[in-house]
């Protein structure tokens, strides 16, 4: 069963109450409780299945349940005919233990779950009475859950929720009594369990979980920010990204910074696209510049350079975390030139998709075969395959089937199946007679493709899988690789983390997302015009200056986020500057550090700006290393000091040409900033220059503080 | 984006106008603000009833997760598969056992109460790292902070070091956390990044660089400081400090004060000291953790890496290598450095002021695995802690027979949170507010302070 798309479906199942007639069940099974479709729901709703509980690996005291409910014959089996059926006492339900236990008339671990006259407590005493059979009447074959509530007012605000099942007899029934529900904040909701509402007492966007039975839905509550509609005149639409932006803002009543200015723009473009810093030339072009397409020549300049593909490279090195094995640095060096070859040329992301899961050779030779080096063994590698290519964590159903999402152990272990096959070591190549072994089940797992079928005997696996995976109806290829790139220009995944998409996870954009996935295959999976499309947009386009009403917003986009540059573009721009390259290792001298192949290679300043070592995802590493440590090596380390003052550095070269100060403090804030001084800066930069003495080491310090502040470090 | 806060630290909250216009009036006969809080200090010792709280903590973090059934819950009558590779050995709390290899931590349990009942469902090291450290179960709305961050962002400090220090660094249960949650990044660990057992310990960048003056690094930082104010203005932030970054200065400070200088060079103790605390990185790093917190650090974390015992536990945990004649293992290191902490902390008389927490995320299973090792086990686990005002010489809560579950009293670690943020002298009530207003408290509302542990 497919989740991702409830989503959508449940936009036309929600929409009216057609479906509303009477809950009743098929002719065949009038009043006859259904062991799969009623008793399984009542465990989940009071938590007796889940992973705290009987739903643990290794159940809890003598009663094993199925994580959730997943495996409702197994449930049956260990209610009623475990050690002969003790659970159950046909002749007097109410002394059965799957009774007396939950409703704590017997010591019962777990304390009590339901009381005696409850309506649960009533379903199962049915049950009981009935025989205890499991009639296996339907099939559950959709859920509805009203999923997105909108309140016209901040102050707390109120919904009733109601659920619906359906089932594959054609029957439908009220389900919200056994539907649970799991808020991601409890601070901000409430759910009323007696009531069925959910209360909101926080402004924002909030989301909860819906689960009856296997089946998960989000449900999406929106408060607004403030009463009063606020002018919305600044906020432009370029293309269909803006639609979507602008209407989540309407709705929350968030209003947007204006737009970026012209260096503000080609600062950030420029860093984004080349992972480089304007030029003082090509900010002053581009000032004067009077043309109204200016910025979408600039863009399509950039994307045309090589410095895109060189950049773009080092993107993608990261997301495959491309690293050096123990003592070969060949391989890693062939990969990388492969990737590079791959981006200068657009080839498109499905063939380069293919290209990785089916490589074979020598490593040192066919750089994608270093694909099968990143991990280290069959059930590593599937994990890595399923958060790269699928943006999805299967490793949580490594032990147990995923809590969040619909993978299953058989998922996991039947894609870890496909890639035994594998070898190991310099030479990737197919080996005879590999299996993984399923846990559950101590024999040979079968290759299977997660969420859809298990493979028969003649498929090959590799070749199926990628088949799969790089088909037009593949959900996963399209969505994960469109929300990295997303990430990267606007500083947030529309689902995030990007490596967790699940139903249960709900992108803030949904539409959005959508729209972005076709136009991304529409255009045969490149990169290019994905890119052009989201810089193109004003939400890109907007000014990182925040309003003070939109100060708070890190997540609907009604200001551009300042980002922090990684390690290896900070030094970068900080060699710029300074006019002077910086040394990596043996390789060299005027290699840039994102086009260091791996990063392993020798560098402290790299390492004191937090670069990412790929042996975990990338993601959040600019965060980690405190500032504490980065403005001690500011102030005293190599990074900045030793080019500052070198005789052959930008700086000198200035002073020796016997420019005067301003003309030096002009320069370097073009190459530092992408912009000039401000009449206050240059009051303030006067004033000091007045009482200094020595020119040459006030300049070294204006320079080294363009180098430290804010501005600098950050992509805004 | 920087957090901007826009409430007063918090510690000022807790003072009525009253106490601060008698501050006022006392500083103004001479006293400094700093004199005036050791006056508080010595009153609130003057009167019986209240109990000094303690000043500053020493987090001995076992990252990995630490074997229970190997340190302080040994369960010698268990099948050998349960029992383990380790004997149990008497301490000086008769009928209390605890591992053969921490001779000499056994010698001083009249000064450490052991929890032998922390429960947790947390068995990821990731998750369970945020929920030992903050006291909360990680959450996908909110990070919080952990005991160094809240302590940094509560505590006043006089010093010019950071208040919240991790040695050798800050790379706990894979490396997720960054410290400071949902409060601002200055309230994150001073990593040091460098081993203190290493002969050339040094901390990276704290010396003048060649070339360069204190005035020149004081003129740089001033100019820096500008430029983001100026930004500041001109985006209409209102150019308040707020949007200067803390630790532009802090740096500065630590580059310029002699006392920072100094606290870092182990070489100034005697080498019978620094062998008591044992060659092993965790020794050392306690070593600095006391000179730190007698410089008014107040939260100390000594990572010490390499519990996650999945094979090979009993090399790992005991010899260090196969076929050590003197077991150098983690657990022999551990002792040397615990038991010469609390010793020397007692010589000095600052046992009292400063807490003492040992503990990792989680237990390992009962079971021994066919590796020889022990998993993720969060169901039951120990922590000990000593020094800082608690009551030693106990052992609170107890395991089943075979080490799988909490036999009665469990402790949460929210439980232990509000104990360890008591013994502070911090209200685990209390409330902190985030970047977006919320106010979030310190424990959440169903943590209960451990009270037998509290003197």
């Amino acid at each position: 069963m497919r989740l991702n798309f409830v989503y959508w479906i449940c936009l036309t199942l929600c929409a009216g109450p057609t479906f509303a007639e009477p809950p009743t069940v098929s002719e065949s099974g009038q009043d006859l409780v259904d062991f799969d479709t009623e008793i399984v729901p009542v465990l989940t709703r009071f938590g007796c299945n889940s992973g705290a509980c009987h739903g643990a690996a290794a159940g809890r005291r003598e009663l094993h349940l199925s994580l959730f409910g997943s495996d409702p014959g197994f449930d049956f089996q260990s209610l009623a005919r475990e050690f002969q059926g003790r659970r159950i006492n046909l002749v007097q339900p109410d002394e059965s233990l799957i009774l007396m236990k939950p409703t704590e008339v017997l010591l019962h671990g777990g304390g009590n779950r339901f009381d005696d006259d409850s309506d649960a407590a009533e379903l199962i005493r049915k049950w009981i009475h009935q025989g205890a059979h499991r009639h296996e009447l339907r099939k559950l074959e959709s859920f509805a859950i009203a999923h997105r509530k909108i309140s016209n007012t901040l102050d707390s605000t109120t919904f009733s929720i109601s659920a619906t099942a359906t089932f594959d007899n054609g029957s439908t029934m009220d389900v919200t009594p056994w539907t649970v529900i799991t808020v991601d904040d409890p601070d901000a909701v409430q759910i009323d369990l007696q009531t069925f509402r959910a209360h909101i007492t926080r402004p924002g966007r909030h989301v909860a979980i819906a689960r009856y039975l296997d089946h998960v839905t989000p449900l999406i509550f929106l408060i607004p920010f403030q009463n009063e509609t606020h002018e919305t005149h600044s906020i432009e639409s370029a293309n269909f990204i803006d639609d979507s932006i602008n209407s989540l803002l309407t709705e929350l009543r968030i209003p947007a910074s204006e737009a970026s200015s012209d260096t503000e723009f080609l600062r950030r473009v420029t860093l984004d696209l080349t992972g480089r810093l304007p030029t003082p030339e090509e900010v002053l072009s581009f000032t004067h510049d009077s043309s109204p397409g200016k910025r979408t020549a600039a863009i399509d300049r950039m994307l045309a350079s090589k410095e895109f593909a060189s950049y773009w490279t080092f993107l993608l090195s990261r997301w495959l975390r491309i690293r050096a094995a123990p003592q070969d640095v060949e391989g890693a060096e062939a990969y990388h030139s492969w990737l590079h070859q791959q981006i200068a040329d657009e080839i498109p992301f499905t063939e380069i998709a293919a290209s990785l899961l089916l490589a074979e050779g020598d490593t040192h030779d066919v750089g994608p075969a270093n694909f099968y080096r990143t991990t280290g063994g069959p059930r590593e590698q599937a994990e890595f395959v399923s958060e790269f290519f699928m943006g999805s964590r299967l490793r949580c159903a490594n032990c147990h089937d995923h809590p969040l999402d619909h993978w299953t152990q058989d998922d996991y272990h039947g894609l870890a199946a496909i890639f035994a096959e594998v070898t190991s070591g310099r030479i990737i190549e197919t080996k005879a007679n590999a299996e993984v072994i399923h846990p559950k089940t101590g024999d040979a797992a079968v290759p299977r493709i997660p969420g859809e079928r298990t493979l028969q005997n003649a498929e090959h696996g590799r070749s199926t899988f990628t088949d799969w995976l790089v088909s037009d109806t593949n959900p996963y290829l399209a969505r994960t690789i469109v929300n990295r790139v997303w990430k990267e220009f606007m500083g947030r995944g529309l689902i995030e983390p990007t490596d967790d998409i699940r139903s249960t996870n709900p992108p803030t954009h949904p539409e959005l997302l959508k729209q972005l996935e076709i136009e991304f295959r529409r255009s045969n999976f490149r990169l290019k015009p994905l890119i052009r499309l989201i810089t193109s947009s004003s939400a890109y386009q907007r000014s990182s200056r925040p309003h003070r009403d939109n100060e708070f917003d890190q997540q609907f986009y009604s200001h551009a986020l300042s980002r922090p540059m990684s390690a290896e573009v900070m030094c970068d721009a900080i060699s710029d500057v300074l006019g002077l390259p910086a040394r990596f290792g043996d390789k060299p001298l005027g290699t840039r550090a994102v086009e260091l192949p791996y990063p392993q290679i020798e560098s402290k300043e790299l390492d004191v700006l937090g670069r990412c070592e790929r042996t975990e995802s990338c993601e959040g590493s600019e965060t980690m290393t405190g500032g504490l440590p980065r403005f001690l090596h500011q102030y005293n380390g190599a990074l900045i000091n030793t080019r500052l003052s070198h005789s052959t550095g930008r700086l000198a070269d200035c002073l020796q040409s016997e420019n005067s100060p301003e003309v030096i403090i002009e320069e370097f804030y073009l190459r530092a900033l992408g912009r000039l001084p401000n009449d206050e800066e240059w009051n303030f930069w006067r004033d000091e220059l007045k009482n200094s003495s020595n020119p040459r080491e006030f300049l070294e310090d204006v320079v080294w503080s363009l180098c430290t502040c804010q501005e600098f470090r950050t992509n805004h | 984006m920087p957090v901007i806060r826009s409430t007063l630290p918090h510690q000022w909250n807790r003072w009525s106008r009253r106490d601060v216009l008698q501050i006022g009036a006392l500083t103004a006969f001479g006293l400094s603000f700093s004199d005036v809080l050791r006056l508080q200090r010595l009153s609130c010792a003057a009167d019986p009833q209240t109990r000094q709280p303690a000043k500053s903590c020493i987090l001995i973090w076992l990252d990995g997760g630490p074997s229970h059934l190997e340190t302080f819950d040994l369960k010698p009558n268990a099948p050998r598969e349960v029992r383990g590779p380790l004997e149990s050995i008497s301490t000086s709390l008769p009928g209390i056992g605890i591992s053969e290899c921490l001779l000499r931590t056994a010698t001083l349990l009249n000064e450490i109460a052991i929890i032998r009942s922390m429960t947790s469902p947390l068995g990821e090291h990731n998750l369970g790292t945020h929920y030992l450290m903050t006291g909360y179960k990680p959450s996908s709305v909110l990070e919080y902070p952990t005991y160094g961050g809240v302590c940094a962002e509560l505590l006043n400090s006089e010093s010019a070091l950071p208040p919240n220090v991790a040695v050798p660094d800050f790379r706990v249960g894979g490396g997720n956390l960054t410290g400071s949650g949902f409060l601002s990044a200055q309230t994150r660990p001073f990593s040091l990044g460098a081993d203190p057992s290493k002969a050339d310990f040094q901390v990276r960048d704290l010396r003048i660089s060649r070339g360069l003056t204190l005035d020149r690094l004081n003129r740089r930082r001033h100019f820096t400081t500008e430029l983001d104010r100026m930004r500041s203005m001109a985006n209409g932030q209102g150019g308040t400090a707020d949007v200067v970054d803390p630790d532009l200065q802090r740096a500065f400070d630590l580059i310029s004060s002699s006392e920072a200088q100094s606290v870092f060079q182990l070489n100034d103790e005697s080498p019978e000291l620094r062998s008591r605390y044992g060659p092993k990185s965790v020794g050392q790093s306690c070593l600095l953790a006391r000179r730190l917190i007698e410089k008014g650090v107040r939260f100390v974390t000594v990572n010490h890496h390499g519990w996650d015992t999945h094979n090979d536990m009993y090399t790992r945990l005991k010899e260090g290598y196969t076929g050590a004649r003197t077991p150098v293992g983690l657990i022999p290191s551990l002792d040397l450095a615990l038991s010469a902490l609390i010793q020397d902390l007692k010589e000095r008389r600052l046992l009292d002021e400063t807490l003492i927490v040992v503990m990792g995320e989680f237990g390992r299973t009962p079971k021994l695995n066919v590796n020889g090792g022990r998993d993720h086990w969060p169901r039951v686990f120990s922590v000990a802690l000593a020094g800082g005002g608690i009551q030693g010489g106990q052992v609170i809560g107890a395991s089943d027979a075979s080490g799988e579950s909490p036999k009665d009293r469990p402790v949460t670690p929210s439980d232990l949170a509000a104990t360890i943020y008591t013994l502070l002298g911090i209200d685990p009530k209390l409330e902190l507010q985030t970047p977006d207003g919320r106010p979030v408290r310190l424990t959440p509302p169903e943590a209960t302070v451990v009270d037998e542990l509290i003197a």
